[in-house]
């Protein structure tokens, strides 16, 4: 059962259909395991059904029926069915990096923390995506950070002075958060953060691909 | 669930004119039903996209979220969304996809749209359906009306002009923790009166 939850700015900007592509990776993740946020969702997205209905009312194209008409004919000459069937569940990170994330090719940062980006999976992006591992057990050095980070965490759990982040918590760090997490628990730790692109006026983006350690 | 059909939630549902027009679409291509559902959503849909900034593809994403209706619309169960919800989550997610692929020379999109923004009622394992699902429409037409206008200015510009809550505050000149505020004071509102009605 998670205990942390994305806010309801957020999930409004998620039913909004307002977030980036990684941003609503972290969300539909969390929703996929917790129904409290899944009703939420459910009402937000009543909210945008009512917001739309209130809208002025504009005019058509006479002819815009008939074309959308002629349109689903075409499709429905085109294939015996018709009908379509519902697309297998599929789990979207599963997808993108497959069903082991043990194997993916993690790089050893400093001392029990390993990473890995993920930024060129979502193309067209401004933002940063990496996968952080902390080792069973481990620590990571105490650190604070730049802009924001939304995290959730995918296998594992993580202490800090905030409290414990277990299996499909969803936590936004920001640079007033200084923190040092802990892997708790037999696993290793691993998470999936999404890191606003700092506002850089001069110079070339050199940052320490390790949110863990910034 | 037998105990639904005696739930007032349930004949409500039924009384939704367009959750029946649309579940006679999805069960007999009913193509009366269908039109009439293109008369009354079609125009929210349009200004949807005038509203977001697609205004020269506005009617090209009103035949694309009219051609997934109709595909989609064996799919649809009333008792897990309301025809208006759906609806709008159709319409969001067409939007979406035709940015992304607008966005992109190379059709490379390893997650689709709908991996990351579900339709509700598609693919779920809940059995159950919640009471406070079938009843979250009405209730949200109805506490909206009780939110002062500052909070539902805001609440549109996100869902209708799909700007941040950044770009809203920085729009009406204020500072971003106002736009949270009025936005967390209007679903604090919604989420008080779902919860006083259904409890």
């Amino acid at each position: 059962m998670t205990r942390h939850h994305p806010d309801s700015v957020s999930l409004m900007e998620y039913a909004a259909g307002n977030l980036s592509e990684p941003h609503a990776l972290c969300i539909k993740l969390h929703l996929d395991k917790c129904p409290l946020c899944r009703s939420r969702v459910d009402t937000l997205n009543s909210l945008g059904a009512v917001m739309m209905e209130q809208q002025p009312k504009v005019s058509m194209s006479n002819d815009m029926f008939d074309s959308i008409l002629s349109k689903i004919d075409d499709e429905t000459a085109i294939t015996d069915e018709p009908e379509i069937a519902p697309a297998p569940r599929v789990n979207p990170l599963q997808k993108l990096l497959g069903e082991n994330l043990a194997s993916l090719p993690w790089k050893r940062q400093l001392g029990d923390v390993s990473v890995l980006d993920i930024t060129d999976r979502f193309p067209g992006q401004k933002e940063q995506v990496v996968l952080q591992k902390l080792a069973a057990g481990g620590k990571a050095p105490a650190h604070t950070h730049r802009g924001e980070e939304t995290t959730i965490v995918l296998q594992g759990a993580f202490a800090d002075q905030k409290g414990v982040f277990n299996q499909w918590d969803f936590v936004v760090l920001t640079d007033k958060d200084e923190h040092k997490p802990v892997a708790v628990g037999c696993e290793d730790c691993i998470t999936l953060s999404v890191l606003s692109a700092p506002v850089k006026l001069t110079g070339t983006f050199t940052r320490m691909l390790n949110p863990f350690i910034r | 669930m037998t105990t639904l059909d005696k739930t007032p939630a349930s004949s409500e549902g039924r009384k939704d004119p367009w959750s029946q027009l649309l579940q006679k679409v999805g069960k007999h291509q009913d193509r009366e039903a269908y039109h009439a559902l293109f008369e009354h959503f079609g125009p929210q849909i349009k200004y949807y996209a005038m509203a977001n900034g697609m205004a020269s593809h506005a009617e090209e994403l009103v035949q694309e979220v009219f051609v997934s209706i109709w595909r989609r619309s064996c799919l649809y169960d009333w008792r897990k969304a309301a025809a208006s919800t759906w609806i709008f989550t159709i319409a969001r997610n067409q939007r979406i996809d035709m940015l992304r692929k607008m966005q992109r020379t190379s059709a490379e999109m390893p997650v689709e749209t709908e991996d990351l923004w579900q339709i509700p009622g598609e693919n779920e394992n809940e059995p159950v359906t919640s009471l406070h699902r079938l009843m979250s429409e009405r209730r949200v037409r109805e506490s909206l009306s009780l939110l002062p206008e500052e909070q539902i200015t805001v609440i549109a510009k996100v869902y209708m002009e799909n700007k941040s809550h950044q770009m809203v505050a920085n729009e009406l000149d204020i500072p971003l923790g106002t736009v949270k505020s009025r936005v967390r004071l209007a679903l604090n509102k919604l989420k008080v009166i779902l919860q006083d009605q259904n409890v």
